[in-house]
């Protein structure tokens, strides 16, 4: 169970003068639900981007124990699934909630293969799971942010990744929507294995199933360890340089200015 | 009239512009599904660009237009596919300095070329009546691999579309679909040079794809709306062109628009919206 399945180290991001990422080591056990947390522009989303193979980058990579650089083979590709934040798309874009969730199985199909009747009722089971079966014949332009986003979240189950990346994926939605969704990735954590790095800067709203926490700035890790110890009054104010408080109320963590 | 079209119809270039009509409808507005819904237009506009340019300089070396143009749409397709990899740098700048470099060519080309300044302005507007036989062969091929193309990877196709990079994260070969995707570009753009020419191909790269746009949200459907779209406008425009001796270019690109237009204004999907 203690297999480490992603291992960064020395991970450094430059584009042009600027250093995004400084030296990132960083590794992940198998099911574990790793949170990324920074105030913006600390490099969350580009140390994402590394895992996920969308960047560039110096130093060493490894996953699932394999060494890996920038491109990916198909099969490390299957195994990573995606979840962006708020996706963009046209109003009147032609795609159904249902044909956007089956998108996730095509790339393991594999060519000149037609998804069938088992990856199609897959698809309707985890639409369900998300309270999104009722607009599976809906074109997915005309759904809410928060409903679309979790029709992506589906989609990503449904390409049955070993590890799910999540960047900001509750960004701009409104609290109760965010509070469903990461109910749901509650839900999904206790029903797949999965292992899990969710990027967010907001560390009122996390998944109650996140335990440990990587705090960035600056492209630096500044923590890792207990998310109860990395929301700690001492380690935010030195996170954001600024004085925070934390309390709780009825089992719930709450963070202010001082 | 109609006995006077029916009779026309027994002409060999006449024969041979219907089908040009046909399958220049057909290729393009394929194409154009592409070019609307991966939102690159200046993409499209480049391709064809290029393919004109290469046409110029291969009349200017004596070489098949065919050819030349086609070989300078490869070349542009393997530098703008990486550029709109690239996210460091908006590729509208680099595709519009790309753009009126080809265009620049080209004219700079037509300015060289002494002797059959008239086949230099058949490429730029085309001329579906002086078609030979070649070119009919070549349309037809070009067509078919792009139309076998879609078919074949019609799912694949429906996810890069969806999400290049999303489709790509899980597993499917984006990078190579969509490369295959602009050098089918080239193709059917260069062997289009001959009916509709180089400035006015572009019209067809967009227009059947946005009519479609205003009409449904089922892909497959989207791709046979923007077909039929593309033969209508074909069609319709090269009988205009007949009846009232205009070019035959600039007749289909007006029946494109119009075709664009009143599919605009009957959109179920703008009436969807207004009623919300």
């Amino acid at each position: 169970m203690n297999e480490k399945i992603i291992e960064l180290e020395g991970i450094v991001v430059k584009k042009g003068r600027d250093i995004l990422l400084d030296g990132i080591n960083l590794s992940v056990l198998r099911n574990e639900f790793v949170g990324i947390i920074g105030p913006n522009g600390a490099g969350k989303t580009t140390l994402l981007n590394v895992i996920a193979g969308f960047e560039r980058f110096t130093g060493t990579l490894k996953l699932f124990g394999q060494k890996e650089g920038w491109t990916r083979s198909r099969e490390t590709r299957l195994r990573i699934g995606y979840v962006p934040q708020q996706l963009q798309i046209d109003k009147a874009f032609p795609i159904l909630a249902f044909e956007t969730v089956m998108t996730g199985v095509i790339g393991r199909l594999g060519f000149f293969r037609t998804p069938g009747r088992e990856e199609k009722e897959k698809a309707m089971h985890l639409m369900e799971m998300m309270h999104v079966d009722h607009l599976s014949d809906r074109p997915l332009g005309q759904l809410s942010g928060g409903e679309r986003q979790k029709v992506i979240l589906a989609r990503a189950i449904m390409q049955q990744p070993d590890i799910l990346l999540m960047d900001e994926p509750t960004a701009n939605l409104d609290i109760a929507v965010q509070k469903e969704f990461l109910n749901l990735i509650n839900e999904i954590q206790r029903h797949e294995v999965l292992t899990l790095c969710f990027v967010t800067h907001d560390f009122t709203m996390l998944p109650d199933t996140m335990r440990r926490a990587v705090l960035l700035n600056c492209g630096k890790v500044v923590f890792d360890g207990d998310i109860d110890a990395a929301l700690s009054k001492e380690t935010l104010s030195k996170l954001f340089g600024y004085p925070m408080e934390t309390f709780e109320r009825d089992g719930r963590r709450f963070v202010s200015y001082g | 009239m109609v006995e006077h079209l029916v009779d026309v119809f027994l002409y060999l270039p006449i024969q041979r512009a219907v089908i040009a009509c046909l399958l220049c409808g057909i290729g393009c507005s394929v194409l154009s599904v592409f070019v609307v819904l991966m939102k690159m237009p200046l993409i499209g506009v480049s391709m064809s660009h290029a393919a004109f340019a290469g046409a110029v300089l291969g009349m200017l070396l004596d070489i098949n237009p065919f050819l030349s143009g086609f070989v300078v749409c490869l070349f542009a397709a393997s530098v703008l596919g990486p550029i709109s990899d690239r996210t460091d740098m908006a590729p509208e700048n680099v595709l519009g300095i790309m753009f009126s470099l080809l265009m620049g060519v080209a004219f700079l080309g037509m300015g060289i070329l002494t002797r059959t300044k008239a086949g230099a302005l058949n490429l730029m507007w085309g001329s579906m009546l002086s078609l030979s036989s070649t070119d009919i062969a070549v349309l037809t091929v070009v067509t078919a691999i792009l139309l076998c193309f879609v078919c074949l990877f019609f799912k694949e196709i429906r996810s890069i579309l969806f999400n290049r990079q999303l489709a790509g994260a899980s597993g499917v070969p984006a990078r190579l679909i969509y490369y295959v995707l602009l050098f089918l570009t080239g193709a059917v753009v260069s062997s289009n040079l001959a009916t509709v020419g180089g400035l006015l191909i572009f019209a067809l790269l967009v227009q059947p794809g946005a009519t479609a746009l205003q009409l449904t949200y089922n892909l497959k459907n989207f791709f046979i709306i923007s077909a039929a779209s593309g033969v209508g406008a074909c069609v319709s425009g090269l009988l205009v062109s007949y009846i009232f001796d205009l070019p035959s270019g600039a007749s289909v690109v007006v029946m494109a628009t119009i075709i664009f237009a009143v599919a605009y204004v009957f959109s179920p999907k703008r009436r969807f919206k207004a009623n919300k």
